[in-house]
């Protein structure tokens, strides 16, 4: 423990100046208006973000479904829309990547066109280009403890696919503990509970910020333009860690659907199946609390990397191996393994899906709050495919997605729904993607 | 002089020794196209083992560093490259700020202030400015691997007081001094500045300090000591004398070994063990004990071979002379008679093994989780040993001729590869990458020997470079003889040392180089003091500057109070 002779009384009178801080709050409804969709303080439910990624896209003949708009049928890889999330969910087929002279990189490309707008010249790079949750995570991402929060169930994969630009990826927490620390550990206040008091030694860390923060003019002033892009992301994590500090000191609204979790335990490190299910398990929940006590309001989440090496026990290839060797069966025709792990993949998209809807919040669920965009690397993994990559729309977006629509097109650019799924949570964007992929038109049957 | 240059050289001169390099304006103006003295050149993040040991070098060895690094990139082959692009995200400077909140509460603990102190504080309980100005310059010389400018020290000589005046103790405010120093940029990052020398083949030579960081962290791996700081304050490590002093003792130290480890970690990409997985459904002897100790037993096949036998870098692939544990011994199938944890140890003639492509952390770091990969080892021999990059796969390629119906599934790699070959476009590669792959084939994913394969006999017979072979034995033979072996080390410790790869203008160095390397017998302590007196070892290149960052959406409307609120 560190020694310190602060306390709240001197934290109140010398630094917040007196400011009074309410104690002992009830909780709850009351805080939510008459038609529950705002805080009683006027303010509005915030628009959640969540990316969900999963490696090796889906099978085809599985997953597309075959009704075109409302009421589309529900094809078998996407059997967790049964039940009601179909209504909620815009399933958008026939989408394409344009290539534009650039290489296409194995289970890179689609994943980079869909976040940035633009096919990489380097492979395992963005081209130096933010991914468009950056964009969301300006502006909704303000207010909240973290900017986002990146996180995999498969354990290793600690590179995300979000980035600001210099091809530096936002480090993604790999276990359901070290999420759980990172969330609700220490600097997390419960805001349903009535003792707060901000804490003099988030103070001191920001005294400790503002310090490290004086030398950066001179610094830039030295630096060359190769290196000043990364030195501002350098100030700009400096500045979310001191949004965060912020947003501890402050006090924090009720939030009715708030319940801090336990902390959970970590399995051993391994990749196969049932780890993968533990870990994303555990990790929704987490992630569906922190987006609920409003610890954030942007997530990017990888289920498995684009060439995932999650496995059944016992069996000898991985899962990438097994869409490039195995055989397709005659008579069901398709690869029934890669099926399997594709549904399994979907399938913890679909658990992501079901625990934010499944907590309530003012006049519906989460879910009815939160703008979910479900995306993979391939079309077809097997050749490596880029056309048709599954991507989905799922959430209300406080009421601007109008979801329960297939959405088929004949091979307009990804872009539109990354440009879709910007307008939806709230960004006053106008146009996204490069080239062929340069586009200023969303999808606006399914924005209401 | 200019303006800038002058600040420059006149804030470093109030340091205790004036600033090596402060530069004429006849110099300034020489290299006023490519970068002013004083300028920045170059930043490399820390990379983890880079952070743990200069924290256990300033602080102590029983420190403990808890906590997680940012994922490292790899360039070129190499970490230290990726480094040189590397930045930090949110997510990443919460963890510093963790660990270096961490770090300055252990070194600032009662039981080791005897130990850190140059000066007893007035009093243990308020503010003492003298003293923490020289606690504070002290370690933030080490920590900056310079001198700290006058605002940099008054800034946390007055943080320091701050807290310590409010908490009433003044180890407090010298804990929270030490947060902010092992915070900056300046200590995450090496920022190298341009020196005023004149350059090199085109290249900018750095300044004294950014010497004695490469000098440093090449041989030692960790932060600039004391005499190697003393020697770049007086200017003396810019002489051809003074380097060499400095190059005399620092590979003259048991310490050598570290960079040798270090620099053969990062090489060799031993960082994959992190992430390791296996299925124990196979693997019943894996366990991280065994990934840790298979690490280890690299390191020290490599140190002993490399640095304290003198010998033969291409003996790498042949040397048949490694060290065990019990835990080993049972991976390998071998008895293991030493009460000790680790005993040399000398495979037979005969046992298939030869040299690190035949040890646990090559068969099983470039394997499936379950399975191993002709192609995956095939791939990471040419890239590793001969700096020879495999093209990515095509983007649209059809696997169905190669792998048939359920019926006609092949039993061995071997046959699956080689339909391969119907493959035109499929073949130009594996041609290059699979020969070698296949003559491993006698180990498994977890570097287990075996013979058969799903029933089948392996056959390990291969043909690369024109030459047919046989097995690991006869691979070890060939790449030994290999002059794109000794030629590839080489590039990579050229690399490692300057933060660049050894390409396009700096080729030439590196033949040159690689030609004295093999003068010499290929022999490693020898070459590096070569290679650490060589002017081009110092330079930085510019690269041109990027486009402008930034995601391709255009935003329609926004406000300066959304900006604000951003905070960008």
């Amino acid at each position: 423990m560190r020694s310190s002779r602060f306390n709240r009384r001197s934290i109140l009178r010398g630094v917040l100046g007196g400011a009074t801080v309410g104690m002992g709050l009830p909780l709850l409804d009351l805080f939510l208006d008459g038609n529950g969709a705002a805080l009683a303080s006027g303010a509005p439910l915030p628009t959640r973000f969540a990316s969900f990624f999963w490696g090796l896209g889906l099978t085809p003949t599985r997953w597309e479904p075959k009704k075109v708009g409302f009421d589309y049928d529900i094809p078998p890889q996407l059997a967790f829309l049964e039940g009601g999330l179909n209504k909620k969910t815009s399933v958008f087929t026939g989408f394409t990547v344009g290539l534009d002279g650039r290489p296409s990189h194995p289970h890179w490309t689609g994943m980079a066109a869909i976040m940035t707008g633009q096919c990489p010249v380097k492979d395992k790079s963005f081209d130096r280009l933010n991914s468009f949750d950056t964009v969301i995570s300006d502006a909704v991402g303000g207010g909240t403890r973290f900017r986002s929060i990146e996180a995999t169930p498969f354990r290793g994969a600690t590179s995300s696919y979000s980035s600001r630009g210099e091809d530096a990826f936002k480090m993604a927490d790999d276990s359901p503990l070290a999420l759980y620390t990172r969330l609700f550990g220490q600097g997390f206040h419960d805001p349903n509970s009535g003792d707060w008091a901000p804490d003099p030694r988030v103070l001191v860390k920001k005294s400790v910020l503002s310090t490290v923060k004086e030398q950066r003019d001179v610094l830039w002033q030295q630096t060359g333009a190769s290196d000043r892009a990364r030195l501002e992301q350098y100030y700009t994590s400096v500045r979310e860690l001191e949004q965060k500090l912020d947003a501890e000191l402050r006090q924090p609204a009720p939030a009715q659907a708030c319940r801090v979790p336990e902390a959970p335990v970590d399995l051993p490190r391994k990749g196969d199946v049932p780890t993968v299910a533990y870990n994303n398990k555990h990790m929704c929940e987490l992630i569906a609390m922190a987006l609920a006590c409003n610890q954030t309001n942007v997530v990017n989440y990888v289920f498995t990397p684009a060439t995932s090496e999650m496995y059944r026990p016992g069996d000898t290839p991985v899962y990438h191996a097994h869409t490039h060797e195995e055989p397709i069966d005659g008579k069901l025709g398709y690869q029934p393994i890669s099926s399997e792990l594709a549904d399994i993949s979907v399938g913890g998209f679909g658990h992501f899906l079901k625990t934010l809807d499944n907590i309530k919040e003012g006049d519906g669920t989460l879910l009815d709050h939160a703008l979910v965009l479900g995306y993979s690397d391939t079309g077809w993994a097997k050749i490596h495919s880029i056309d048709n990559i599954p991507m989905l729309l799922v959430g209300g977006a406080n009421g601007r997605h109008k979801g329960g629509q297939h959405i088929k097109v004949g091979a307009d650019p990804v872009t539109r729904v990354s440009l879709t799924a910007q307008q939806l949570a709230g960004v006053p964007v106008g146009s996204f993607g490069t080239g062929s992929m340069a586009t200023s038109k969303p999808i606006t049957e399914v924005m209401a | 002089m200019s303006m800038r240059a002058l600040a420059l050289c006149g804030v470093f001169a109030v340091a205790p020794l004036a600033l090596a390099g402060c530069a004429s304006d006849t110099s300034l103006q020489a290299n006023a196209s490519a970068a002013k003295p004083g300028e920045v050149v170059g930043m490399r993040r820390l990379t983890a083992a880079q952070y743990r040991q200069s924290v256990a070098d300033i602080f102590g060895a029983d420190i403990k560093v808890q906590g997680r690094f940012e994922p490292e990139v790899r360039r070129e082959g190499l970490l230290a490259v990726g480094a040189a692009g590397a930045a930090v995200s949110a997510a990443g400077m919460e963890q510093y700020y963790a660990m270096a909140a961490s770090i300055a509460e252990q070194a600032t603990a009662e039981g080791r202030r005897a130990k850190l102190m140059p000066c007893q504080p007035a009093s243990a309980k308020a503010a003492d400015d003298v003293c923490a100005t020289q606690t504070l310059q002290k370690y933030g010389r080490l920590l900056y691997r310079r001198p700290l400018l006058p605002n940099e020290l008054a800034a946390r000589v007055k943080l320091a007081h701050a807290v310590s005046t409010q908490s009433g103790d003044f180890y407090a405010g010298l804990r929270e001094g030490f947060t902010s120093l092992l915070t900056a940029p300046d200590f995450l990052f090496r920022i190298e500045r341009a020196g005023s020398g004149r350059p090199v083949d085109g290249a900018m030579p750095v300044d004294a300090y950014a010497r004695a960081s490469r000098l440093s962290y090449m041989l030692w791996n960790t932060t600039p000591d004391d005499q190697l700081l003393r020697a770049a304050e007086t200017g003396d490590l810019l002489t051809p004398a003074g380097l060499q002093a400095q190059i005399d003792r620092l590979t003259a130290s048991p310490r050598l070994e570290e960079g040798v480890e270090a620099f053969f970690d990062d090489m060799l990409q031993l960082e994959l063990f992190d992430h390791q997985s296996k299925d124990p459904a196979h693997f019943p002897k894996y366990s991280q004990v065994v990934a840790t100790q298979a690490r280890e037993q690299t390191l020290r096949t490599v140190v002993d071979l490399l640095v304290r036998r003198n010998g033969d870098y291409r003996d790498i692939f042949t040397s048949r002379d490694t060290f065990m544990t019990r835990g080993l011994a049972m991976v390998y199938k071998v008895p293991y008679a030493s009460k000790a944890d680790w005993a040399p140890y000398t495979f037979p003639a005969g046992s298939g093994r030869s040299g690190l492509l035949t040890q646990i952390s090559f068969l099983s770091l470039f394997s499936h989780p379950a399975r191993s990969s002709p192609t995956k080892r095939g791939v990471a021999l040419n890239e590793i040993f001969l700096c020879e990059v495999t093209p990515a796969p095509p983007g649209d390629v059809d696997f169905s001729q190669v792998n048939g119906d359920a019926a006609t599934v092949k039993k061995t790699v071997r046959l699956r590869l080689e339909a391969h070959a119907t493959d035109e476009t499929c073949a130009s590669c594996h041609s290059m990458v699979d020969p070698p792959g296949l003559a491993l084939e006698r180990f498994d994913s977890l570097g287990e020997y075996r013979e058969f394969e799903n029933g089948e006999r392996i056959d390990v017979k291969a043909e690369m470079d024109g030459q047919i072979f046989e097995g690991a034995a006869g691979l070890g033979m060939l790449l030994h003889e290999n002059p794109r072996a000794p030629a590839c080390l080489v590039r990579n410790l050229f690399a490692s040392g300057a933060g660049r790869p050894a390409v396009g203008p700096d080729k030439p160095t590196a033949q040159a180089l690689a030609k004295t390397f093999t003068e010499g017998g290929y022999r490693l302590p020898a070459f590096l003091k070569q290679l650490a007196a060589n002017p081009a070892l110092y330079t930085a290149r510019l690269a041109p500057a990027p486009a402008l960052p930034g995601a391709t959406t255009k935003v329609a409307a926004r406000s300066p109070s959304s900006l604000k609120e951003t905070g960008r």
